[in-house]
């Protein structure tokens, strides 16, 4: 009986398998930083109206992508959130190092919850004693909050608001305890505040004074599609795709070889 | 994406992973309830590590393990097989998760075998293999169907080892735990909240389930 049943299982399983498989032609795998989930679903869906072929996503943290791709996880282009994961990428010898480029800029915003809804004059603003909880991507390991700690050192405010810092696991954790009224402020990107239910943007950090918020992108060496990796690559620099980062207000950088 | 296209997807990596855990689970479990031999207690606390870990370091070893670099990944992908980032993956951190369930419920069950039925057939000239097939086993069995029902719904809610393992591909690795986790990063809260009603659905039916079947043994 109980063979029987453990049969059953495996056939369940066995029969999961090919359900789940890439349909033809060979699809490609984008490792790509979660707070790009929704645009770069747009971009792919207009990628392949285009004629481009299947992208399959693995959306996460980007040190966790990291990790992945280290370990010889088959992902074929990686789009990390920030320059220090891909540079543990790159240590590890496992990018096409002239395929690297930065392809995306973002910008901080300090949202607030709707009681404290106000404009900011300038970030100095958050030392308002109302703000009891800032949320803020831990320093430790999430990048928004690595820039976060950046551009309130550069404000010269860390000091006085670290006690007040609620770290989160991720950007949008600490949008989400503003929503939920957790926490009075947050300091996330700018992009996040889409998907914003209660929090009211208070400030945006201007270029000139945020801290430089870059999303690289390279092709993974030694894999088979590498030629349609590349073709994605270039699509996501064409008007049809810098069309749809700027309505999630990504700012597209201009292709900078390095 | 599909919502039943995850559930399903769920409900049979978690079968599968069940399936893989039991012929493994089982006789591990009456090993460490009937016999005695040397690294007892080290088996017994490397099966029930997962427990107790943080799920993202057992991903992280299992990535380690099952990665193209990694000695189990090399020898697969030799014989053609690739883990990471496919519902192989999926499965095996469901099972390495759901084992030690298994294994320590299992275990109660066949520690409760009258020891005397056991030795009265090895007497009459039973080897251990058809002790434990004709005697332990039959009279184990609700405890460890209990078991195997813990290992199935720990599966189904296992997060943080799929992720570092089988990543978060729409349609191919993501579960209902990953699927939770990123609509709710992403601000599509409708969509987590029915993943988490079903999530809950099956995790109470799991539990319920094997409680009953647990107490039975019992009564």
């Amino acid at each position: 009986m109980h063979v029987a049943a453990i049969v059953a299982a495996v056939l369940l399983a066995a029969g999961a398998g090919p359900g789940w498989q890439a349909p033809a032609p060979e699809p490609i795998t984008v490792s790509a930083a979660v707070s790009l989930t929704d645009v770069l679903q747009e971009v792919a869906a207009a990628y392949a109206q285009n004629g481009g072929g299947t992208v399959r996503f693995n959306f996460g943290a980007s040190n966790t992508l990291a990790r992945q791709v280290v370990e010889g996880a088959p992902v074929d282009l990686f789009i990390s959130a920030d320059e220090a994961q891909m540079d543990v990428v790159a240590k590890a010898g496992l990018l096409d190092a002239a395929s690297r480029a930065d392809l995306l800029a973002n910008r901080l915003a300090v949202v607030v919850s709707p009681e404290h809804r106000r404009a900011f004059t300038s970030l100095r603003d958050l030392l308002d004693p109302a703000f009891k909880r800032i949320a803020i991507g831990d320093p430790a390991a999430v990048p928004a909050g690595v820039y976060a700690k950046q551009y309130l050192e550069r404000a010269g405010i860390w000091e006085q608001v670290q006690s007040r810092l609620v770290p989160s696991a991720s950007v949008r954790a600490a949008l989400a305890a503003v929503d939920a009224g957790s926490a009075d402020a947050a300091v996330v990107y700018r992009t996040d505040t889409h998907a914003a239910k209660r929090a009211v943007v208070a400030w945006v950090a201007p270029i000139w004074e945020g801290p430089r918020i870059i999303y690289p992108a390279a092709i993974v060496k030694g894999r088979p599609a590498a030629a349609q990796a590349r073709r994605f690559l270039d699509f996501l620099r064409t008007a049809t795709a810098t069309r749809i980062f700027e309505k999630y207000d990504f700012i597209p950088v201009e292709s900078r070889p390095r | 994406m599909d919502v039943w296209h995850v559930t399903w997807f769920s409900l049979a990596t978690a079968a599968g992973a069940t399936a893989v855990a039991l012929p493994i689970g089982v006789p591990l479990a009456w090993l460490l309830a009937r016999a005695r031999f040397t690294g007892r207690s080290l088996v017994e606390t490397i099966v029930s590590l997962p427990l107790v870990m943080p799920p993202v370091a057992t991903g992280l070893i299992l990535l380690m393990l099952f990665g193209r670099r990694g000695p189990l990944g090399r020898a697969l992908s030799w014989v053609g097989i690739d883990v990471v980032f496919t519902w192989k993956a999926v499965v095996i951190a469901m099972a390495v998760m759901g084992l030690p369930l298994l294994v320590r419920t299992a275990r109660g069950g066949f520690e409760q075998v009258d020891r005397r039925l056991e030795q009265v057939a090895a007497t009459l000239g039973a080897g251990p293999a058809r002790v434990f097939l004709t005697i332990s086993l039959p009279l184990a069995w609700p405890t460890v169907v209990a078991g195997a029902v813990l290992a199935f719904a720990r599966a189904l809610g296992e997060f943080g080892a799929t992720i570092m393992i089988a990543g978060s591909i729409p349609g191919v690795t993501r579960t209902l735990a990953v699927a939770i986790y990123s609509y709710a990063e992403t601000g599509q809260d409708r969509a987590a909240v029915a993943l988490l009603a079903i999530s809950t659905g099956l995790a109470f039916a799991a539990l319920w389930g094997a409680n009953r079947l647990a107490g039975g043994s019992r009564a």
